[in-house]
C-alpha cells in the first residue's frame, strides 16, 4: 500500500491537471483564438468579396486577374488590395483619417504623490505632505518640431508654488541631429534626465542626494540651446547631448532663468552608449563647465567648475541596477584653491516574479563628500543606505515603503526613518 | 515483492512522471507558442527606403531610438492592439517587455522629451494595411499568412517570414 501512494498522488496530479486544463482554460488565449478566427473570417470574407466583384464587374476587368496572395518578397511589387464594401471602405477611411498626425497635437500627462516619513532624528516632524504634482505636456508641431513642457505645483506652508521645470522647443533634423532651446534637467549622468518630476517613474520614493531638486551638488536644471543625437557606430549604439547655457546663477540651485548672472555661458557635454547586443545597458561619460559668481567673499566670489560624472545602468528588471558617480572641481580665480567633492549611488532592484509581478525590492546606498576646506558648497557629506518595496498597485499607480539611515557629519548620530509614498500618473 | 514485480513498479512510475511532465510542459503556454506559432512579418510601406534590418535595427526603430528612416521621411509606429499575438510577439521579442512594462515605457519616453507620441494602435488587419499604405514610413507587424500586396516585407537578420531562423515568430 505505502509503495502504491507516489502512484496514485501522481494520477491525481495528473488528472487534476488536466481537469484544470479543461475547465479553466487561460482567458489570453481563448481572445487569441477567437482574434485568430476573426482574421480567418476577414480573410474568407475578402476572397468572397472579390468573387462578387470580379462577378459584378464589366467583362473587360473581369479579365484582369485577381491578385492571388503572394510570396512575402513579391509583396512590394504585387498590386492593390481587392476593393471592400462601400460603407467599411469609408469606415476604416475614418479611422485611418483620425490616426493620421495632426499639428498640434497637445498631450497632457500629470504625474503626483503623497508622502508620509517619520524619523527619530530630534527636532523632526513626522507627518504627510503632498509633494508634487507634475504637469507634462508634448505638442508636435510639425513631424519635425515638437515643444515639451513641465509644470510643477509644490507644496508650501504658505500657499503653492509654481514652477516652470522644462519648457523645450526643439527641431529634429534627423536622428543624428536635433537642436532644442529653453530649460532642460542638465544632461549630466543619468538620473537627472530619465525620471525628471516623476516618482512613479522612479523605483525608489526618493532621488539620490546628488541630483536632489533644490540640492546644489549638480546642476539639476540648465537654460540654453541643446544638440542631441546618434552617432553612426553600429552595434556600439551611441549617442550624445551638447549644450551652452546660462549656467548656474545666484542662489547656485538656480539656473538663471531671468539671465546670466555673470555673463559667462556654461557647457555641457553627455556621451553614453547603448550596445546593440547589451539590451538594458546604458554607459556614459558627461563633462560641465562653468563660471560661479558668489556675493562679495573677501577670499574670491569667482569660481571655475568643473563636474565630470559617469553611470552605468541596466535597465531591464530582472535585476534592475544604476549606479552614478560625479566629482565637482571648484577653483577659487583669486586664489587658485581648489577643491574636489565627490559623490556616488548605487542602486539595485529585482522585479520579483510572484503575485503577477507587482512588488520590487531595492536597495541604495550613497556617499556624498565635501572637503572642509570647500568654499562654494555648504557642507553635503551624507552616507545613506536605503531598504524598501515597490508595489505597482496597477500600470500607473504604486506604492513604496522605505526604511532610511544615514549620517551627514562624522559627530553627528544616525538617524533612522520610515519613509512611505504611494504615487501616480494620470 | 519480487525484483520482477519492483522493476515493473519503477517502469510504472517513471512512465506516469514523465506524462506528468509532459502534459505540464505542453500546457506551459510560451512552449506552445512557439511550437504554435507563426511567423509574424516586418512590413512596412512600400516607399520607405529599407528592405533588410538586424533584430536589434528592428528594436531601434520600435523603441523610438531610430525615428527617421531619412532625414525626410519620419518614421511612424503601429502596433496591434492587446491580446492580438502579433503584438504578443513584439514585446517578447523585440521589447522583451510584459504589458505593463510597454505602457510604462512609452509614458516615460514621451516624458523625457524623446518622443512625442506612443505607437500608434491599430485593431485589425484591414485597418493595419489601411495606415501601411496611407502613411508613409509606417511600420507593422503582421502574420505572415495574411500578407497583403501593396507593402513591403523586410528581411530581419537577413531571413524572410517561413525561414528557418527568422526570429520573429
Amino acid at each position: 500500500m505505502r509503495r502504491r501512494l507516489p502512484v496514485l498522488v501522481g494520477l491525481m496530479i495528473f488528472a487534476a491537471g488536466a481537469a484544470r486544463a479543461q475547465t479553466a482554460p487561460d482567458q489570453t488565449e481563448q481572445i487569441r483564438i477567437l482574434l485568430e478566427r476573426v482574421q480567418q473570417l476577414e480573410k474568407r470574407v475578402g476572397e468572397l468579396e472579390t468573387k462578387t466583384v470580379a462577378a459584378a464587374v464589366p467583362t473587360a476587368e473581369a479579365a484582369a486577374p485577381v491578385p492571388a496572395a503572394p510570396k512575402p518578397e513579391m509583396a512590394e511589387a504585387a498590386p492593390a488590395p481587392a476593393p471592400m464594401h462601400q460603407h467599411e471602405q469609408t469606415e476604416s477611411q475614418a479611422t485611418t483619417r483620425q490616426l493620421e498626425a495632426r499639428y498640434p497635437s497637445l498631450q497632457i500627462r500629470g504625474f503626483g504623490e503623497v508622502n508620509f516619513s517619520a524619523t527619530d532624528q530630534r527636532s523632526a516632524i513626522s507627518g504627510f505632505n503632498l509633494g508634487q504634482l507634475d504637469l507634462h505636456l508634448a505638442s508636435a508641431l510639425s513631424h519635425k518640431v515638437t515643444y515639451f513642457g513641465e509644470l510643477t505645483f509644490n507644496a508650501q506652508s504658505a500657499g503653492y508654488t509654481l514652477e516652470v521645470e522644462r519648457s523645450i522647443i526643439r527641431y529634429d533634423y534627423n536622428d543624428f541631429f536635433k537642436l532644442s532651446f529653453g530649460r532642460y534637467h542638465t544632461p549630466i549622468g543619468y538620473w537627472n534626465t530619465a525620471f525628471h518630476h516623476g516618482a512613479w517613474l522612479q523605483t525608489t520614493i526618493s532621488r539620490p542626494e546628488m541630483i536632489r531638486f533644490g540640492g546644489t551638488f549638480i546642476p539639476v536644471h540648465f537654460l540654453g540651446v541643446l544638440a542631441e543625437g546618434n552617432i553612426p557606430s553600429g552595434g556600439v549604439g551611441l549617442s550624445y547631448n551638447a549644450g551652452v547655457g546660462n549656467g548656474r546663477g545666484f542662489p547656485i540651485n538656480r539656473p538663471g532663468d531671468a539671465g546670466d548672472n555673470n555673463n559667462n555661458r556654461a557647457w555641457v557635454a553627455n556621451l553614453y552608449s547603448r550596445p546593440a547586443k547589451l539590451y538594458g545597458l546604458q554607459m556614459g561619460v558627461s563633462v560641465y563647465r562653468d563660471k560661479i559668481t558668489l556675493p562679495v567673499n573677501p577670499a574670491g566670489n569667482e569660481f571655475r567648475e568643473w563636474i565630470s560624472a559617469a553611470h552605468i545602468v541596466w535597465t531591464k528588471e530582472t535585476p534592475e541596477f544604476l549606479a552614478e558617480f560625479a566629482n565637482v572641481n571648484h577653483r577659487n580665480i583669486l586664489t587658485n584653491a581648489i577643491t574636489n567633492n565627490q559623490a556616488y549611488y548605487a542602486q539595485i532592484a529585482y522585479r520579483l516574479p510572484w503575485l503577477e509581478r507587482t512588488l520590487k525590492p531595492y536597495y541604495r546606498f550613497e556617499h556624498t563628500h565635501t572637503p572642509l576646506s570647500e568654499q562654494v558648497f555648504t557642507n553635503l557629506n551624507l552616507v545613506q543606505s536605503i531598504v524598501g518595496m515597490r508595489y505597482d498597485i496597477t500600470n500607473y499607480a504604486s506604492f513604496k515603503g522605505e526604511y532610511r539611515n544615514f549620517k551627514r557629519l562624522p559627530t553627528d548620530p544616525r538617524v533612522n526613518g520610515a519613509f512611505f509614498q504611494t504615487d501616480f500618473t494620470f | 515483492m519480487s525484483p520482477n514485480m519492483n522493476a515493473t513498479y519503477k517502469r510504472v512510475v517513471t512512465f506516469l512522471w514523465t506524462i506528468l511532465w509532459a502534459s505540464v510542459a505542453l500546457h506551459s503556454p510560451s512552449l506552445a507558442q512557439t511550437s504554435h506559432g507563426t511567423d509574424v512579418a516586418v512590413v512596412v510601406n512600400s516607399d520607405t527606403p529599407v528592405a533588410d534590418l538586424s533584430l536589434s535595427e528592428v528594436r531601434k526603430v520600435m523603441l523610438g531610438e531610430r525615428q527617421y528612416w531619412s532625414s525626410k521621411l519620419p518614421v511612424v509606429l503601429l502596433i496591434r492592439a492587446p491580446a492580438a499575438r502579433e503584438r504578443d510577439v513584439v514585446l517578447r521579442v523585440i521589447y522583451q517587455m510584459s504589458e505593463a512594462q510597454f505602457k510604462q515605457y512609452w509614458v516615460a519616453k514621451i516624458f523625457r522629451a524623446e518622443a512625442a507620441s506612443p505607437p500608434r494602435i491599430v485593431y485589425s488587419n484591414d485597418m493595419q494595411y489601411e495606415l501601411l499604405t496611407a502613411l508613409p514610413g509606417a511600420i507593422a507587424f503582421v502574420d505572415s499568412r495574411n500578407i497583403r500586396p501593396g507593402v513591403k516585407v523586410l528581411r530581419v537578420d537577413g531571413h524572410l517570414p517561413g525561414e528557418k531562423d527568422y526570429p520573429l515568430r
